[in-house]
Formats: structure tokens, C-alpha cells, sequence
């Protein structure tokens, strides 16, 4: 489906619209008042390539806007892109799976940051603490979709990151991420994780019909991602890992920080017996 | 008691050396300490301590290779000593123990200008240098052109090294301060003296060689 450069403009400005009214996507968030397991299903069969999910991510966050960018070469994520769709050729043509982040159970960026400014929040959402972050890059390195970008300056370190809240603003109030609230074409839908992944079988299973691939992302991934993904093939044709994982050494990283702890202390525990005993035996020695 | 440092240990710019090296290496330590040990990055948040980590390793890289380029026969000397061991370090690793919780003296074979516990020291502290300074190097500069992978095993490489280098730091700061029995050696490394009776136990085979080239 094309979609001119006014449609797209006219899109984004509607889609902003929608995110001012949409009742009854709050209706349906305030009825789960426990907001814990919350979630989102990404379903790329519906995806249009319209970037209306860019453009109100964009709006709602107050992050400088682009035009409609060039689906063979999307933006990359970055700190001013929480959002951007990665695009798949399928069949000589362009398609596409929204990209940002995923919000895992366990995250390898929570688990490595030195700072604590990523964490999760009340939600079980991953968020980023602007002014806890060190820059060390870290989070950049560790997570298994590439989701933070850092922009360092070499000299000083000092490190520019961003990245999707989950409209941590919105959520909260019981309404959709901007995101869901814009797809049109039922692409993104924000719930109940339950419910959710419910639908999504269903989904999955009349995929199956048509190609075997087919598959349900991120039910189990890292502990449960807080954005699944229905898919139509499997999920490295879009650039899904299959097997994600907190990376084996965020896992060495935090034995090596217990044991170097334990053996420092060890160490100068030691030197005061060391000390004792040595000063005891040569005064006995001098006697 | 109050016999008279006479014997020249350390050359003036040696104790430079020292100091800076570790003035630099005890801001890197604390630097990243607080970014390694869990619970303690609070103070990182910023970048700030990043930007002082970076200042102090052009201190801690580049005091070793200024005092390379002024002392080169100085340095060689350094390494090959680091890296000579012969059947009295065995024999010193033995009677440490027994030497270090206040054994007899007389046990201890004769040592050269450092002794075996020293060297071994030193090496540790050229290994880690040489990790640290690889791995930080890759992590400072080549972090976009290196595979995530590579990327954290640096990073699992510095934090091993710096756990090393932390306890043989312990270690080297209890012997040179506070052990009984080590009653010249900080002093030494700020005048560059000792008196001959440390010397002599401590230092015999080295003791011996000066005292033959002054006499």
C-alpha cells in the first residue's frame, strides 16, 4: 500500500487526533485496573508500512520530527527514534516489523547497568533514567535487539540514549501508547498479556494455514516480552533473534562482581590477623 | 632505632614515577569502581566520573612511556628483573609464610634489588596494565566497529584485571605500610634511602653488589 507524503502528514495529524479522544481503548485499559500485565501485539500481516505509529511516537514525545521516511531505509533507532519499523523484502516487495523496545521480564540492559537507570517499572515496563545514566554503553552492547543507541562523544563519555517508555505517561493513565492508539489497520494492540496472547494463537494458527513458520514472538522470550509479535514466517526474516538471551557474560560480569568483593574483603580480613599474629610471634621473638 | 638511611634504593625520578602512576591508577580504581561494584554507581550518574577516568589513564599510559623514553636502561633493567626467577624464589615462596607471620628472618634466602614477592608484584602489575590499556583502548575507541561480543569479553577482561590488580594492590599497600616487619619501605619510596641493617635483611644479594661497587 503507498501512501503519499500529504496522506502521511494528514495521517500523522489525525493520528494525534485519535490519541486525544480514543475512549474506548481507555474504557477497556481502565477495566484492568491492576495494570500488571499489561502489553502490546504487534501483528506485521496488518502492518501498511503508513508510519503512523512513527509519526505519533514522535508527537506524543515531543521528539523532533522527520517526514515520512524511505521504507527501503528507515531510521535507525536512536534517541530522538523510540519507534521506526524494520523493513523485511518479502516477494520483491517491502514490508515491514515495527521496531523499539520490547520491554522484557528479563532484560539484559536492567541487568547490566551499572547506575540503575534502567529498571523496571510499577508496570513491569523497562524505563530509562535520564539523570542516573553514566554512558558507559553498556545497555548498547548487552541487549539481544539492538534496541539502545548510544551517541558518545569520544573525548568526554559522555553518552546521549533514549528509548521507548511504553508512553509511560499514558499507561499509567489508562490509556494506549500512542503508538496503538494510531495504528489504523489493528497492527498494535494494546491489553491484557493474557488475552493477548490469546488472540494472537488464533491469529498464529490461521497463518500456519499458508506458511508452517508462522509463529507467536515473545511469549516466553526473556522471560515474557512485553511486546509480542504475530508473524507470518519465522522470526529471523524479521530480524528477531530466535533464541534471545541475556548475554552469558552479563551473567560471568555479575559473579566476577560478588567474588571480587567477597575476596577484597577476605583479603584485608586476612591482613588483620596477618598483622596480629606476625606482631605477637616477634615480640616473643625479642624477649 | 634511629640508625642513618644511607643506602640509595630508588632514584628521585623513580619516585615520581611511582607516584604519579599511582595517584592516576588510584582514580581509575575509584572511578570504576563505582561503576563495577554493585549498588555503588550512584555517583557515575552524570558521566562525569567517566570524563576523570578518561583524564587519569592518559596519566596512568602515558607516565610509563615518558619514563620509558627518559630511562630506557632503567626500564629494560625493570622487566628483565620482573621476569628472572631462579631456585631462591622457590625458595622464598616457601619460607614466606612462615616469614610473613613473624617466622625467622635468617630463613629467608638472600634477595636481590626486590625481592620474590615483589616481582611477582610487578609482574602483576605489568599484565594488568597491559589489559587493562588493550581492553579500555577497544572500549573507548573502536566501540562501533567492535561486534557486541568482543565488546563485552573487553569488558569482562577489565573487570578481571581490575579484580586482580585490586587484591595484589591490597596486598602490595599492607606489606609497604603496615606489616611489622616492612619498617623502611615507604619511607623508601619517598627519599629513595634505607639503612644498611634493612638492607642487609632484606635486600642481602643486592646489598652485597653495592656495597662491592662502593668500596
Amino acid at each position: 500500500m503507498e501512501i503519499s507524503r500529504k496522506d502521511f502528514l494528514k495521517g500523522a495529524a489525525g493520528a494525534t487526533g485519535l490519541l486525544l479522544l480514543a475512549p474506548p481503548a481507555m474504557a477497556m485499559a481502565k477495566e484492568s485496573q491492576t495494570s500488571a500485565g499489561m502489553a502490546m501485539l504487534i501483528d506485521v500481516t496488518k502492518c501498511v508500512n503508513c508510519w503512523w505509529c512513527y509519526a505519533a511516537c514522535k508527537e506524543c514525545n515531543n521528539l523532533p520530527e522527520t517526514a515520512k521516511p524511505d521504507p527501503a531505509q528507515p531510521p535507525a533507532l536512536s534517541s530522538n527514534v523510540w519507534t521506526t519499523l524494520h523493513p523485511v523484502m518479502k516477494d520483491g516487495e517491502w514490508t515491514s516489523r515495527k521496531k523499539a523496545c520490547n520491554h522484557c521480564t528479563d532484560a539484559a540492559c536492567v541487568e547490566v547497568c551499572p547506575t540503575g537507570a534502567l529498571s523496571y517499572n510499577e508496570m513491569g515496563f523497562v524505563q530509562y533514567d535520564k539523570e542516573k545514566c553514566s554512558g558507559c554503553g553498556y545497555c548498547a552492547e548487552f541487549c539481544p535487539f539492538d534496541v539502545p543507541q548510544m551517541e558518545t562523544n569520544i573525548i568526554t563519555g559522555v553518552a546521549i540514549m533514549d528509548k521507548c517508555t511504553f508512553c509511560h505517561d499514558r499507561v499509567t493513565n489508562g490509556e494506549q501508547p500512542a503508538c496503538a492508539a494510531a495504528c489504523t489497520a489493528g497492527g498494535i494492540i494494546y491489553g491484557q498479556r493474557a488475552d493477548l496472547i490469546a488472540e494472537a494463537k488464533e491469529r498464529v494458527a490461521s497463518l500456519q494455514q499458508n506458511n508452517t513458520d508462522a509463529s507467536l514472538y515473545g511469549v516466553n522470550e526473556l522471560g515474557g516480552l512485553h511486546v509480542m509479535y504475530v508473524l507470518d514466517n519465522s522470526p529471523a526474516v524479521y530480524g528477531l533473534p530466535a533464541d534471545p538471551e541475556v548475554p552469558p557474560t552479563s551473567i560471568v560480569r555479575d559473579v566476577l562482581r560478588w567474588v571480587g568483593s567477597g575476596l577484597a574483603i577476605a583479603v584485608v580480613a586476612g591482613f588483620g590477623l596477618n598483622y596480629l599474629a606476625a606482631k605477637l610471634r616477634m615480640r616473643r621473638g625479642e624477649e | 632505632m634511629t640508625e642513618a638511611r644511607v643506602v640509595e634504593r630508588f632514584k628521585k625520578r623513580t619516585i615520581w614515577f611511582h607516584w604519579i602512576h599511582t595517584t592516576a591508577f588510584l582514580v581509575l580504581l575509584v572511578t570504576g569502581a563505582i561503576l563495577f561494584i554493585p549498588g555503588l554507581g550512584g555517583p557515575a550518574a552524570g558521566g562525569l566520573t567517566r570524563f576523570i577516568h578518561r583524564i587519569a589513564v592518559v596519566f596512568f599510559a602515558g607516565a610509563p612511556i615518558v619514563y620509558f623514553i627518559l630511562n630506557p636502561r632503567m626500564s629494560l633493567h625493570f622487566i628483565k628483573e620482573t621476569l628472572t626467577w631462579g631456585k631462591d624464589d622457590i625458595q622464598w615462596i616457601r619460607q614466606a609464610p612462615d616469614y610473613y607471620f613473624g617466622g625467622d628472618e635468617e630463613n629467608m634466602p638472600p634477595q636481590g634489588h626486590v625481592n620474590t614477592g615483589q616481582k611477582m608484584w610487578q609482574f602483576i602489575v605489568l599484565v594488568t596494565g597491559a589489559l587493562f590499556l588493550i581492553s579500555g583502548f577497544f572500549m573507548w575507541f573502536l566501540k562501533d566497529a567492535l561486534s557486541p561480543g568482543v565488546f563485552q569479553w573487553c569488558v569482562i577482561v577489565h573487570d578481571v584485571a581490575f579484580i586482580v590488580a585490586l587484591l595484589m594492590l591490597l596486598v602490595h599497600v599492607y606489606l609497604g605500610i603496615i606489616h611489622p616487619r616492612m619498617t623502611e619501605s615507604l619511607r623508601s619510596m619517598w627519599d629513595g634511602k634505607i639503612s644498611k641493617t634493612y638492607a642487609k635483611s632484606h635486600y642481602g644479594k643486592w646489598y652485597d653488589e653495592v656495597a662491592k661497587g662502593k668500596s
